[in-house]
């Protein structure tokens, strides 16, 4: 894996050939390893080491970017050659904004030895564990077992200079009944593969296959739901992907206030709603820095259901003469108290939700998305889990969901299932309604 | 087995140099030659005693450019070049990659992808089989007329540039937006079949976005281009009707203010093939993958009610529905002479008259449906990554007799016409899905009458193919794309067209999208 002296050494062999007025290096190293199940057998799985170094020069306010994956000299002059060239042929940029100096990182910890060292041999028992478990109950195990190593760095003619190494370890698990009538999903992601429980995670998505046979049929309809905290990662998420202040200010986003201006300091959601970032939390560690360079830092997105910031770029901070931010490098959403099993305990009657599916904007003014649910819907009843449903295509929006929340279980690390990020933390939602528009046959 | 067995033809003995040299292919210090890297990988997997072998060593070329009103938002050229080395080992894959390009570094990373086989042989229950395949010793590259990273840069920026000031130019157009996307994939496949395949495929992606911000009414619209990617050269960007489609655009988002926001309920349905190919990509081109089929997929992407036991009998069209596959369509963005196992590419009939006749496959899957060759749909989207099962081009034939759009919508009492790409969305098994488009249109008594906004169509895949009771003829025929369609764990993008004419769709679910919220 690239060493912090080795991502500095090539930054200063890049600066040093470099004849532009500015040059901004940024390197991505990364191993990983994978393996992948099906039909209660491996399918594929291997081993790849790519480097990608992206160099951007600047002569005046004109811009280009070029990139390469080799680092020895020849490759290296030819990147910073062919960016100087794109460079000089780009017209001047209004928007320029010089080269960031030094800035101060934090250091997220987020490098665990015995996960870069596991590779695909150390896939292998878990995936073992999961088609053994799976097989021994007539079930079908299909699966994705994944590691990630990554060193990143960045640096410029300006004296910038970060670097940060990171691993993660993840698993997704689909087990379908024999005759394809039930299907359970599960997936989790840690830095330290030994905190992944393979053996329970399994249990988890065999569990929800053989509770998942003979779905009811549930007219579609708005319902109270239960999303487990999958679904509300991928809803969070591009909630916060819409949460760009030059959108609102141009007035082509759900940010946008109708006459002008942004949405920031409305209340829009529930009390209980406080989504932030920070990239030194240590159950989900984040980034040391975001988009330009910018270091990430703690901040507060939404707080008791007002919108505190929407995310800037250096030049747009600067034209509105606020801060500028960077999308955050992880999401943490404030839970409450107790599990998922606590949450089904208190509620009367709910659609119980255990991932979303296929999920695209139809509607940016309103964020209304739509998708499908998958691998697990049942119908609770005074406290507990009554029968399967079937699934459903749902058109909703994540705003209107965070302002109808009515309970919520304590946050976990958990990886949206359409988006596959790892570093959010997220609770389980009870909210008071939630529009499932039509059935979905589909198991 | 000795080397000449493994290498079971004229390769094993005639030195892989007769290959032309590529030009700009990256003969670094650290590079050698690259028949020199492919016979260090089979010879190294067969010293391990892997049944079969194959090398890919790849060169990807891209270049994007993107704008926005008058300024130019970014410019990026990129090159990743490498290897990756596929071995079976008592009936099991394994793989491994490297940007290195040395003998060193093909010999240790073959030995990690004969490792990572043995590994997980231990839990292999289905030893996968290889349908056979010719020896190939070809080059093919992509028909195009203009090499689009020969094109100066800055007639590039200049064209996005001016064609954002056309859009600007009309009053009530508060921004556009304007991208261009070129991909040069090189790729050199040696097996220890004997084949010794290079290509060298193009594509490109132009398109804009035109938007209008209405403050007093609290609203914005916008309207995509209709243009498509194609597998072709720059020739595409010099022909296609840009000035036409940017004027339309722009008032486009001026009349979709005002537009009447549709009566949710049944409506009959004229689809154009700037709406359609769409369709067809996710409710038969994802449905008739094999892989998918048969639970390969069920983790990720899903399976798919198209199971084998409806091979040959099952109804999923009207009788005039028939949809080809194939990998030789020009323009195609899936065409190319060989796919990533080495098997030559075709075309061949999914559905027929309306009734399921057969699927997508590799090499590891034809036995499965107990069919003798693979119709060459493997597929990696570089270097570092497995190869495996994806779509071919997929299209919808032309109806039988002449039919124009024009005569369809005279044909048509009440309805509605949809184009462009919009919002998409379908189940893990294929039958639920909803889609949007760019500009809807009602039609009443044969006529259009004004445009509707918040469209978005509901159905279950084989009741819509059903209700298809028209589809226009060969001259109306025109070819949409997917530039990324996503699909395995890891996830790998793959580029796809679909053509189609028009055609129409009796009784299909309307929903209203700007109330549903």
């Amino acid at each position: 894996m690239l060493t912090e002296q080795e991502a500095r050494s090539i930054i200063e062999r890049i600066v040093k050939l470099a004849r532009a007025d500015e040059t901004e290096v940024s390197i991505s190293a990364e191993t990983v390893s994978h393996l992948r199940f099906a039909r209660n057998t491996p399918s594929t799985s291997g081993q790849s080491a790519d480097i990608v170094i992206s160099v951007r020069s600047t002569f005046g306010t004109r811009s280009g970017t070029a990139r390469v994956n080799q680092t020895d000299d020849p490759s290296l002059r030819s990147v910073v050659e062919r960016s100087e060239e794109l460079a000089r042929l780009a017209p001047e940029d209004p928007e320029f904004m010089p080269a960031l100096g030094p800035q101060e990182y934090s250091a997220p910890d987020a490098w665990v030895e015995e996960t870069a060292r596991a590779g695909t041999a150390g896939l292998a028992p878990a995936a073992e564990v999961c088609i053994r478990d799976a097989a021994e109950r007539g079930l079908v195990a299909a699966g994705f077992l994944r590691i990630d190593a990554n060193a990143n760095a960045i640096g410029n003619s300006a004296g910038l200079f970060g670097y940060h190494r990171s691993t993660t370890a993840s698993i997704s698990e689909t087990v379908r009944t024999q005759e394809g009538g039930g299907s359970g999903w599960v997936s989790r992601a840690a830095n330290d593969i030994r905190q992944l429980n393979f053996r329970e995670l399994s249990a988890t998505a065999i569990e929800k296959a053989l509770r998942s046979i003979r779905p009811r049929t549930l007219e579609p309809g708005r319902y109270p739901t239960i999303l487990e905290p999958s679904c509300v990662a991928d809803m969070v998420r591009s909630l916060l992907f819409s949460m760009d202040a030059r959108s609102a200010d141009e007035g082509r986003s759900y940010f946008a206030k109708k006459n002008g201006g942004t949405k920031i300091g409305e209340k829009l959601f529930s009390d209980s709603i406080h989504i932030s970032s920070d990239p030194l939390d240590t159950s989900v560690p984040g980034f040391p820095w975001g988009s330009e360079g910018l270091p990430q830092r703690r901040v507060e997105w939404i707080t008791g259901g007002t919108v505190k910031n929407l995310h800037a770029s250096r030049f747009w901070a600067r034209k509105q003469g606020i801060f500028p931010l960077p999308f955050p490098s992880n999401i943490l959403f404030r839970g409450g108290k107790g599990t998922l099993e606590d949450l089904i305990a208190s509620t009367e009657r709910a659609v119980l939700v255990t991932s979303l599916w296929y999920i695209r904007s139809v509607n940016p003014q309103t964020l209304l998305l739509t998708g499908l649910t998958r691998d697990g819907v049942f119908w609770v009843e005074n406290g507990t889990i009554s029968h399967p449903v079937m699934n459903f295509r749902w058109n909703e929006s994540p705003a209107a969901i965070l302002q109808q929340v009515e309970a919520m279980t304590e946050s976990v690390r958990v990886p949206p299932r359409e988006s596959r990020n790892a570093t959010m933390s997220i609770p389980a939602l009870r909210v008071s309604g939630f529009t499932f528009s039509s059935i979905s046959e589909a198991v | 087995m000795k080397r000449r067995d493994f290498l079971k033809t004229t390769a094993a003995s005639t030195p892989l140099l007769f290959l032309p040299h590529v030009p700009g292919f990256p003969l670094r210090r650290q590079e050698t030659d690259r028949s020199l890297l492919a016979e260090t990988a089979l010879n190294t997997a067969e010293g391990l005693k892997a049944s079969y072998a194959d090398i890919r060593i790849g060169l990807y070329r891209t270049q994007s450019l993107s704008t926005r009103e008058q300024r130019v938002t970014g410019i990026s050229d990129s090159e990743s070049s490498g290897f990756g080395v596929r071995v079976m080992v008592n009936g099991t894959w394994g793989f491994a990659a490297s940007n290195i390009l040395t003998v060193d570094e093909v010999r240790r990373i073959t030995r990690e992808a004969v490792a990572v086989a043995r590994a997980n042989s231990r839990l292999q229950k289905e030893p996968v089989r290889l349908a056979p395949v010719k020896t190939i010793l070809a080059t093919w590259q992509t028909p195009h007329e203009k090499d689009p990273f020969a094109v100066p840069l800055k007639e590039k920026t200049q064209f996005l540039l001016d064609l954002n000031a056309r859009a600007l130019a009309v009053q009530g157009v508060t921004f556009c937006s304007s991208f261009m996307a070129f991909v040069r994939e090189n790729k050199l496949f040696a097996s220890s079949d004997g084949s010794v395949i290079e290509q060298t495929l193009y594509r490109c992606y132009p398109t804009f976005t035109v938007t209008s911000v209405d403050r007093t009414r609290g609203s914005f619209q916008s309207r995509n281009a209709y243009s498509e990617p194609q597998g072709m050269g720059y020739e595409y960007v010099e022909e296609y009707p840009w000035d036409d489609d940017i004027r339309q655009a722009a008032q486009d988002v001026l009349e979709k203010h005002a537009a009447k926001s549709v009566e949710p309920g049944k409506s009959d349905l004229v689809l154009h093939p700037s709406n359609l190919w769409l369709t067809i990509h996710e409710s038969v081109g994802h449905p008739t993958e094999l892989d998918r089929a048969l639970g390969m997929e069920a983790n990720y992407a899903g399976t798919s009610f198209l199971t084998p036991d409806k091979l040959g009998t099952f109804r999923f069209g009207s009788p005039l529905v028939n949809f080809v596959a194939d990998k030789t369509q020009p323009g195609g963005l899936a065409t190319c002479g060989y796919d990533d196992d080495g098997v030559p590419t075709r075309e061949w009939y999914l559905v027929k008259e309306g009734i399921f006749v057969d699927y997508q496959t590799t090499r590891d899957q034809a036995h499965w449906i107990g069919r003798k060759e693979s119709y060459g749909c493997s597929y990696a989207q570089s270097w570092a990554d497995v190869p495996f099962q994806r779509m071919p081009n997929v299209s919808l034939s032309p109806g039988p007799k002449p039919l124009s759009l024009t005569q369809l919508i005279s044909d048509t009492e009440d309805g509605i016409l949809i184009k462009g790409r919009g919002s998409y969305s379908i189940d893990h098994q294929r039958y639920n899905f909803q889609f949007g488009g760019q500009t809807f249109y009602e039609i009443r008594n044969g006529r259009i009458t004004g445009m509707l906004k918040d469209v978005a169509y509901q159905a279950r895949t084989p009741d819509f193919w059903n209700s298809c009771d028209a589809i226009c003829s060969r001259e109306e025929y025109a070819l949409g794309g997917s530039f990324n369609d996503g699909k395995g764990e890891p996830g790998q993008s793959n580029a796809v067209s679909h053509g189609c004419p028009p055609a129409r769709f009796r009784n299909i679910n309307i929903l209203n999208t700007g109330k549903q919220s």
